[in-house]
């Protein structure tokens, strides 16, 4: 009889436990099922923290301010920590895209299954460290048609992300909304940290009025980000946020803050006020809605490469056609144009290395040495018609610059040289031909 | 003497991290830009700044002092 009484009791227990997951499951489920863009869900009012919350947070800051993050990434992810601890009365709202192939930065948040967006799980685990604190996770790629709405439902916009037209679409959207904007960006070894719009400072607009010209951007994805440096930013801007939040103000709308890892050194850059004439805050500004920023800035809002078409498909072979004239031996120079550091990563074995810089500016010492190297395999073949050289890169976008720099090199010199481009570069040979090649 | 310290995409044009140039104390701003012809393309896209702080690219005449920096800052977009 006591066993019995025992099971029942057990099989209560798990009856009960098995309703409190459910309603757990249902308080986390709206939140991950918001559209966009979804009016915010009212905070539960609230007259005073609970005996248990001043315990916790006794020591510091209550914050009624809310809080847009777009971006979690690199800069976004450090958030999670310092979300930890303070009594953030506010709604966190992450904004991205779906998982990408995530960088050594954002490695640090990826927990979730891959194809989970970035926004949710990083939502989840932030509710795991303070459960008082809401967090609103958003899946989609800010836009145009939905910034303005979604920034003017915060107190403050912290931009963490990675890319140019997402850049100017924020500044713009907090510009119309009036919100300051805590912007941090960070590339290679350096970091850099502003807060625009904010008590009399300039906006993005006044710094740096136009877009640069896509071909002089250099993103994560390409030019690769230390993690720690992401981190360092990331902080440094939860810091802005809640010293803003707080009233303590910010210095950053009159400094730009920069980070040189290399050289363990800060710099604050005193900037200039905002600038009267002013496309968007100026007096009489041009810009009064938002606009198509990819149009604008020439480019895509992600981080990923580009795919260029700088050549005819006949100046072009594909990877596996490639392989076939490796396999029939077919004499040529497979000439590799990637920088030293990614060679250093992979390569083939047989390529010869001179990257694009170099044939950009004619140098000397190395187009003697593809001189040398054409005419060395060229002595392999009595054939008189023109010597293959098939140019290869990361993605395909360098070599096909390199090919159109080759077809302009002097005859006399280099006898008559066919150059080509192998489509997708060393990714393509990788997912196409040789699967133990690495991916970076 | 000056230095001319170069960051992020304006390191990579002018293939250095810093210079010091000689010549008269006094230039613009203008002629200090044109130092390097590499980097004409992101002219609309540099915080210039001297001394740590802002100048605007202009004729304005800047009166150099040994150990003064001028800084060429590119913004970043990566994160």
């Amino acid at each position: 009889a006591m066993a019995g009484a025992a099971a029942a009791r057990l099989r209560a227990e798990i009856r009960r436990r098995e309703r409190e997951l459910r309603g757990l499951r249902e308080r986390l489920r709206p939140s991950w099922l918001l559209g966009f863009p979804a009016e915010l869900p009212p905070l539960p009012a609230r007259s005073a923290l609970s005996a248990a919350e001043i315990l916790r947070y006794s020591r510091q800051l209550v914050l009624p301010d809310s809080v847009l993050v777009v971006g979690c990434g690199g800069l976004g992810c450090p958030w999670r920590s310092t979300w930890r601890r303070p009594a953030w009365a506010a709604w966190g709202w992450w904004i991205t895209t779906w998982w990408r192939r995530a960088t050594a930065a954002a490695g640090a948040a990826r927990r979730g299954a891959r194809g989970r967006p970035k926004a949710r799980s990083a939502a989840a685990r932030c509710g795991g460290f303070n459960s008082a604190v809401q967090y609103v996770p958003y899946r989609g790629a800010l836009g145009p048609r939905s910034a303005l709405r979604l920034v003017r439902q915060y107190d403050i916009v912290a931009d963490c992300s990675d890319n140019v037209p997402t850049r100017y679409l924020v500044s713009d959207a907090c510009v119309l909304a009036g919100k300051p904007l805590v912007s941090g960006s960070a590339l290679r070894l350096e970091g850099q940290l502003v807060v625009y719009n904010y008590r009399g400072g300039p906006c993005y607009r006044c710094l740096f009025p136009e877009p640069p010209p896509p071909d002089t951007v250099t993103n994560c994805a390409d030019g690769g980000v230390l993690g720690v440096v992401t981190g360092i930013i990331g902080c440094m801007q939860a810091l802005e946020v809640l010293k803003i939040a707080s009233g303590m103000g910010s210095s950053f709308h009159q400094y730009m803050l920069m980070f040189d890892a290399l050289e363990g050194r800060f710099r604050n850059i005193k900037l200039r006020p905002k600038k009267a004439d002013c496309a968007v805050c100026g007096d009489s500004p041009s810009i009064t809605c938002l606009q198509d920023y990819e149009a604008f800035c020439g480019s895509s809002a992600t981080d990923k490469c580009r795919t260029l078409q700088l050549l005819p498909s006949k100046d072009r072979i594909s990877v596996e056609r490639y392989k076939e004239l490796l396999d029939e031996r077919v004499p040529h120079v497979l000439l590799d144009v990637r920088p030293q550091v990614e060679v250093d990563i992979c390569r083939l074995e047989h390529a010869v290395h001179i990257p694009l810089r170099k044939l950009e500016e004619k140098d000397e010492e190395y187009l003697q040495y593809l001189q040398k190297r054409i005419r060395e395999e060229k002595q392999r073949t009595d054939e008189q018609t023109s010597f293959p050289v098939y140019v290869i890169c990361k993605l395909g976008n360098d070599s096909q610059k390199a090919v159109k720099i080759l077809q302009e090199l002097p005859v006399k010199e280099f006898g008559s040289v066919l150059a080509k481009d192998i489509k997708g570069g060393l990714m393509a040979w990788a997912t196409k031909i040789d699967s133990t090649f690495p991916q970076y | 003497m000056v230095s001319v310290l170069y960051f992020a995409r304006s390191a990579e044009l002018a293939g250095l991290r810093c210079e010091n140039p000689l010549g008269p104390r006094q230039k613009s701003a203008l002629q200090l830009w044109r130092r390097s012809v590499k980097l004409a393309v992101i002219r609309d896209q540099v915080v210039f700044a001297v001394r740590q702080e802002y100048v605007l690219l202009g004729d304005q005449l800047l009166l150099l002092q040994p150990g003064d920096e001028v800084a060429i800052i590119p913004p970043i977009s990566g994160g």
